[in-house]
Parts: structure tokens; C-alpha cells; sequence
């Protein structure tokens, strides 16, 4: 297993209700899968999912990126600052 | 050689522009070229709208590694830019109130530095997780960006 810390941001963290989750997710798995898992555990997310952009220890990454050890993922729409 | 300033932050406090600019002002330093961009409270250019407020957020340890990259990448394309400072004030901010400052120094005003500041604005905008909420006299809504970052960004 891999213990993992969730951030939330902007309409995600409205729709999850809250800014931050520790999951376990089983070890070796994708950004893909995981996207898949959060969506099952956690329906209200679901739409959210088709245009988020997810992040791997603060770099962005992508769907077949395997998410490593103890990793801080975070999930957010597309920035908007300025 | 000088070591050339850069300065990169997410900030909740007022943007002191002068404080900054003598910042990454060197003796070498003839020419600055600074954007700062405000709450606008009244839009008019396509859905037109007003504006109460913006309610700014971010994910600051990134943010302020993404401002340093975007820094860098100021740096290689434009190596005459001596200082650089690029800052997002945060939280709940009014019409008329500046929100973010990108400034770049060189020493004349005809090295890129125009466009370097340009860069640094529009790139922000591209990478750097901030978002805002925007407060209006019919509701609430988020301002969605629509850019995808590419592996390696």
C-alpha cells in the first residue's frame, strides 16, 4: 500500500467539501487509475475530473505517470491567477 | 559577475512597488519594464459585468516554484534581464486594487525587457496554481483558466 496526502483547490475543493484527504491507494498505481478511484469513492468529483489538472509532488502530471511513495497529489482546474 | 536579483511570492499583504523595484534595481540598471494588474470592477468587453470582489487562492509552495521557473525561463531567453520580481497578492481583493506585479530590469529600455515583463504575465497565467472566485452583485463564480500544461512545465 502507499499512503498518500490529496490537496484540493478552487472548484474541487468546493465540490470535495474539504481542502485535503490521506488515502491509501495499492502501490505502483497511475494517475489514471487513481483519477478512476476518486471518482468511484467520491461521485460529486466525478465531472470534475474530465478537465482537472493533477500534480505529482508540486510538478504537473499525467495519466500514465506512476504515483510514487508517500506523494503530495494535488487536483485543481486550470489556473486562473493575474 | 553580479549575482542578478530575483524575487518570486505569494503574498496576503498590499504590493509595495517601489520597495520591489529598488529591489532589482543595479547600478548597471538604466530601464524597467513593470505590469501590475488590478481588480477590475467593471467589465465591459465581451459578458459584460461588474465586479464586488475577487477572492484569491493558491497552492503556495508550488506557486512560488513555478514563479521561480518562470523566472529561469525569463533568463534564457532573455539574458540581458538583470532583476526580476514577480508577486501575487492573495485573499479577498477589491476594483482598483493591484493584484499581481511582474517587473524586469536591464540596462536600456530597447533589450527585450518590454517583452520579457510580457512573458513573465502571460506565462503566470499559464502555470502558476492561483485561482479566483469572483463576487458579483448576481452571485458567485470561479474563474477558470483554459490552459493545459504540457509534461514538463
Amino acid at each position: 500500500m502507499n499512503h498518500i496526502k490529496l490537496l484540493f483547490f478552487a472548484t474541487i475543493r468546493d465540490r470535495a467539501g474539504t481542502k485535503s484527504m490521506e488515502v491509501d491507494i495499492p502501490a505502483d498505481m497511475t494517475i489514471l487509475q487513481l483519477k478512476e478511484k476518486i471518482g468511484t469513492d467520491y461521485p460529486n468529483l466525478k465531472e470534475s475530473l474530465k478537465s482537472v489538472l493533477i500534480t505529482i509532488n508540486r510538478e504537473y502530471a499525467f495519466d500514465e505517470a506512476v504515483v510514487p511513495t508517500d506523494a503530495e497529489i494535488a487536483l485543481f482546474p486550470p489556473v486562473s491567477g493575474g | 559577475m553580479t549575482q542578478f536579483p530575483t524575487i518570486y511570492s505569494i503574498t496576503e499583504s498590499e504590493i509595495d512597488l517601489n520597495d520591489l523595484l529598488a529591489k532589482i534595481t543595479l547600478t548597471s540598471t538604466g530601464a524597467a519594464a513593470i505590469f501590475a494588474g488590478m481588480v477590475r470592477g467593471v467589465t465591459s468587453r465581451g459578458d459584460s459585468h461588474e465586479t464586488e470582489y475577487l477572492e484569491y487562492e493558491s497552492y503556495v509552495p508550488m506557486a512560488e516554484a513555478k514563479m521561480k521557473q518562470v523566472a529561469d525561463e525569463i533568463r534564457e531567453k532573455w539574458p540581458i534581464v538583470e532583476g526580476i520580481a514577480i508577486v501575487q497578492r492573495i485573499g479577498k481583493l477589491y476594483p482598483k486594487t493591484p493584484t499581481v506585479l511582474i517587473a524586469c530590469t536591464a540596462a536600456h529600455r530597447d533589450t527585450g525587457v518590454f517583452d520579457a515583463a510580457r512573458y513573465g504575465i502571460d506565462r503566470l497565467k499559464e502555470i502558476v496554481p492561483v485561482w479566483k472566485k469572483e463576487i458579483g452583485p448576481d452571485g458567485q463564480e470561479w474563474v477558470e483558466g483554459d490552459y493545459i500544461p504540457k509534461p514538463g512545465e
